[in-house]
């Protein structure tokens, strides 16, 4: 049996990891180190990380369907690229290592994302105890790529500060990529509200 | 006193509390499943892993104070110098353009696009700008033994804004866009790629250290 902080009546800081001891009862502790608010979980996390997803998949099909870049070329006219489009173009020209990159970072990523936290929200809210510490790496892994969706931002980006040539050849943003940057942030708000001791429903069993 | 009030004012630490909690730095818990482990000082390089669900509980710190605080000087000279240096330079049939990080965001502005200028120079700039600050803020006097004003504040801020720097995405964009490029033009790289990949191996062996280290180290000196 593996003892648990709130089972010893302890509450672990969230910000700056002290633990105490609530001696007295207090309606709103705080940490006597840094003044963080203490609870045993996050408040209202569930409630917090499912209004993210929902706004995420929302924004997920503008993001999809909507150009991300619009560009301008004296020899091939006026052309608008979606995120797929980018993808199979960067695969045409035969760069296929980095569309597969890109594939990761701006399909992949936040599909996998929505998908798992749907699934590590909807076991909390049950107090599944169905594999858990598979659960709990699953979280990990959302939180370490999470941000890495961002990288077609900063492809169009620098595209527009790159290609200005005026007549000849430039490049415009599109309102796809405002929606992309929406379901990366939301995403990334969504895993954040997210409290993983979620995934470890009092009281603890030894299994 | 109003409830609220209170709340507030002992909040900021205007009033005085209760005791309601005791502190135990002698354990820890783990942050992402709730066991408590009775804390125990740990080798350089060696890792503390949870029993129950395999989460970093610690890292034995390979740099002291001072190693970190020279980390963050050197991330806060590359980085100026990756923001006023060219990313790349492109050539396109004679005609020259080259190309910095706050160019970028401004044309993405001034193209009507600004909620996507805002974040890219967030998470490009201004966060990874504030962590840089916020670290030589809070470990330049822990370096000399004291504590600075504000050490609290800063030590949370610095939390949150770590999470939304992301200098490592920006480098690899760059990557992406000089290849997108290359069939219209011919591009050199330039002093600001460079710069971004320092940036980003400095920023990723400060963010290994964690923070509770700093915390700790904090928590011995008087407030």
């Amino acid at each position: 049996m593996v003892p648990t902080a709130v089972s010893r009546g302890l509450l672990g800081c969230e910000c700056c990891g002290l633990v105490s001891e609530v001696v007295a009862a207090a309606d709103y502790p705080r940490c006597p180190r840094c003044g963080f608010a203490l609870h045993t979980r996050k408040p209202q996390s569930l409630q917090r990380t499912t209004a993210y997803l929902l706004a995420a998949v929302v924004l997920y099909l503008p993001a999809n369907t909507l150009p991300i870049m619009a560009t301008a070329s004296a020899i091939a006219g006026r052309e608008s690229h979606t995120i797929l489009g980018g993808i199979i173009e960067l695969w045409h020209t035969g760069s296929w290592d980095l569309a597969l990159i890109v594939f990761i970072a701006s399909i992949a990523v936040p599909i996998l994302k929505i998908a798992a936290l749907t699934l590590l929200a909807f076991t909390a809210r049950r107090k599944s105890r169905w594999r858990q510490a598979e659960r709990a790496t699953l979280y990990r892994v959302l939180e370490t790529v999470g941000h890495w969706s961002m990288l077609d931002v900063f492809v169009v980006v620098l595209l527009v500060g790159m290609v200005r040539f005026g007549a000849f050849a430039s490049v415009e943003p599109g309102a796809g990529l405002l929606a992309f940057g929406g379901v990366v942030v939301l995403t990334m708000l969504a895993s954040s509200s997210f409290d993983p001791r979620l995934i470890w429903p009092e009281p603890a069993t030894d299994d | 006193m109003q409830a609220v009030t209170r709340r507030v004012l002992a909040g900021l630490g205007l009033v005085d509390r209760q005791p309601a909690v005791n502190a135990h730095p002698e354990l820890v818990a783990c942050e992402e499943c709730d066991a408590v482990y009775v804390r125990r000082l740990l080798e350089a390089g060696e890792v503390a892993r949870c029993a129950r669900c395999s989460a970093v509980l610690g890292r034995g710190h390979l740099l002291a104070v001072d190693g970190q605080l020279a980390l963050s000087s050197g991330s806060l000279v590359v980085f100026v110098l990756g923001n006023v240096s060219d990313i790349v330079t492109l050539d396109l049939r004679g005609v020259h353009s080259q190309v910095t990080l706050w160019e970028s965001i401004w044309y993405t502005w001034l193209s009507g696009q600004e909620v996507v200028a805002l974040l890219a120079g967030a998470t490009a700039f201004g966060f990874p700008l504030a962590v840089i600050l916020l670290r030589l803020y809070v470990l330049t006097p822990l370096a000399a033994g004291k504590r600075v004003r504000g050490f609290v504040p800063a030590m949370r801020a610095l939390r949150w804004v770590t999470r939304w720097s992301m200098v490592e995405v920006f480098l690899f964009g760059t990557l992406v866009a000089i290849v997108k490029i290359a069939g219209l033009a011919s591009v050199v790289p330039g002093v600001g790629i460079f710069s971004f990949g320092v940036l980003t191996l400095l920023l990723a062996a400060n963010q290994a250290a964690g923070l509770h280290g700093i915390w700790q180290q904090a928590s011995k000196l008087p407030p």
